[in-house]
């Protein structure tokens, strides 16, 4: 029954508008609510009797394939998390019900895309719930509808638009090649020798997903849709939209359609490494806290795709997981940069100081995503960074797993440089500590944070030990 | 592939390549937003004419026809927010200079 992840907040956003509103705008919030914590539940579950019932007259109707596997259940989990996180925000930093109504509504329509995006086996549905996911965004960014917000938003629309062309020239090519649009009808044409326009096809998807998730040559537009954005949303867009639209899509076509040979072995550790190095070195000169923390997203994604570059079960497991603690640790860092800008109604990092005694739970939060984000053990994203690592000394580029090592400490670096002028030092400002909502928010995702470091072998065997099946397939 | 399919396929193709190089030439030279998304239109309009080709050639027509309705509702989507936004920074700055989106830097 995976179709009802779709069909449920589809219903429930169409009761949700119907034209008595005044109570309706006070049960968005509690409907939204349950639907993702009741998408976390199933995620963490993953019981058969809920995954692999078929109900013949809904799937009938849907015409969608959807098959769920263990990336898929890693993705939905995330999904739910990141998107309850940025809920919880909203709460508390829109305070007109009106506005906050419809900030939910685009929250539950992205939802549906991404959740979508990683349970779909068919190249094209796949593109209609990104498109769903980007025009979601789209408005999420320029949702305040002042100058900055809306400079944001055009230029990810254009560039996202561009991405959404070359992704359709593709999947043309590869309809031409194979007759169809599911991912094993294509995999096996893409395969069989002696078809050389679909080298152009893949080459065009590849660079297409690139764009939507922010690799270096094609990172332009992702500092300045995630400060333009509002607080909540740049918690959603860094958190998850970019991880589900961008970096999923790619290592989910390539295991299941293109296959990781050589050629695309080494562009991809290439543009990783780059990616690493440009985030880092670019977000160590940031004054905006909100965009150091765009430029570090760049560089985490980089880990990913180097991860993911590899093509050995270790670097693909560790660039899942990795993708899993990136999207927990920069949500929270996020999540404490709207604490900080609820209060301060800046996100110049030289005007705040000191700000850890006045929100105690902000600023203890924001030490343990910042450590998790140097990887630091035994935090989550220690245990991510050092299975990459481990895989890519393992296959043999050692070069690559240097770069990966020094530029941790870049990461530490630019951090810390974070952390000090703004949570530590002596305070001269009368600021209170941040919402409840928000609160808890940040308390949640440290935990999961702490926890998964902690119980990472149960993790592991559990969660990361299944995804052999994405490779042998 | 038979013959009457390839040239009908040739034929299309000439439009193809020209609707696409007119929307990438005006996509690439134009300083105005208005103008900047209709060169956008005219490629999404080259990729749904590849696609209806494709379904042709490869009497894949009814996959293609709905892959065609579909995109065209998208791109429908995703022109008016473009355009709302536009409309939102000319009321802004008088001007649809896409020089003039230079405020976030850094």
């Amino acid at each position: 029954m995976p179709s009802l992840l779709i069909l449920v907040p589809l219903i429930g956003l169409v009761a949700l508008n119907l034209p008595n509103k005044d109570i309706m705008r006070k049960l968005a919030f509690w409907f939204a609510l349950g639907l993702f914590i009741t998408q976390i539940l199933l995620a963490i579950q993953h019981h058969p009797v809920f995954w692999n019932y078929q109900l013949e007259k809904m799937d009938s109707f849907f015409r969608v394939n959807f098959s769920v596997d263990h990336l898929s259940f890693i993705m939905l989990l995330c999904i739910g998390i990141v998107s309850t996180a940025s809920l919880l925000v909203a709460r508390h930093t829109i305070h007109d019900e009106k506005e906050r109504f419809k900030l939910i509504n685009l929250l539950i329509i992205a939802s549906i895309g991404m959740s979508g995006t990683v349970m779909t086996s068919d190249i094209f549905s796949m593109y209609i719930f990104l498109e769903i996911t980007a025009i979601a965004s789209f408005i999420l960014i320029a949702f305040e509808k002042n100058i900055y917000a809306l400079e944001g938003a055009f230029k990810y629309l254009m560039l996202s638009a561009t991405a959404t062309i070359m992704i359709l020239t593709s999947i043309a090519i590869l309809i031409l090649a194979a007759g169809s649009t599911s991912f094993s009808d294509i995999s096996q044409a893409v395969r069989s020798p002696g078809n050389n326009i679909v080298v152009v096809a893949i080459g065009l998807f590849l660079c297409g997903l690139m764009i939507k998730g922010g690799v270096v040559p094609f990172h332009a537009w992702v500092p300045d849709a995630y400060s333009a954005a509002p607080a909540s949303v740049s918690v959603l867009l860094a958190g998850i939209v970019t991880k589900v639209a961008g970096i999923y899509t790619l290592i989910r076509t390539i295991t299941a359609i293109f296959g990781l040979d050589g050629a695309t072995r080494s562009a991809l550790l290439m543009l990783g490494a780059i990616s690493i190095l440009v985030g880092a070195f670019a977000a160590l000169g940031q004054k905006n806290m909100k965009r150091m923390l765009a430029y570090s997203s760049i560089s985490q994604i980089g880990y990913i795709i180097i991860g993911f570059g590899t093509g050995t079960f270790l670097g693909i497991a560790g660039a899942v997981f990795h993708l899993f603690n990136h999207s927990m640790f920069k949500a929270l860092l996020f999540v404490n940069a709207s604490a900080v800008e609820s209060r301060l109604g800046t996100m110049d990092m030289d005007k705040m100081g000191g700000l850890s005694a006045k929100m105690p739970v902000t600023g203890a939060t924001s030490v343990i995503g910042m450590l998790s984000a140097a990887g630091i053990p035994p935090l989550s994203g220690f245990w991510s960074k050092l299975m990459i690592i481990v895989a890519l000394w393992r296959s043999g580029d050692h070069a690559y797993s240097i770069i990966a090592i020094l530029a941790g400490v870049v990461t530490l670096a630019y951090l810390l440089i974070m952390q000090r002028k703004a949570f530590f030092g002596k305070d001269n400002e009368s600021v209170s500590e941040a919402g409840l909502g928000i609160k808890t928010a940040s308390v949640m995702l440290a935990g999961v944070l702490v926890g998964i470091g902690i119980s990472f072998p149960f993790i592991f065997n559990r969660f990361l030990a299944p995804l052999r099946e994405i490779i042998h397939r | 592939m038979s013959g009457e399919s390839w040239q009908s396929f040739l034929t299309f193709g000439f439009f193809i390549v020209l609707t696409f190089v007119c929307g990438a030439y005006c996509l690439l030279v134009t300083r105005n937003m208005i103008r900047a998304i209709i060169g956008l239109e005219l490629l999404i309009k080259a990729v749904t004419l590849l696609i209806i080709v494709v379904g042709h050639v490869t009497g894949r027509v009814a996959l293609t026809q709905a892959l065609v309705i579909t995109i065209i509702v998208i791109e429908v989507v995703v022109t008016v927010i473009a355009g709302g936004i536009a409309l939102r920074v000319f009321r802004h700055n008088n001007s649809l200079y896409i020089g003039d989106l230079n405020k976030l830097k850094g």
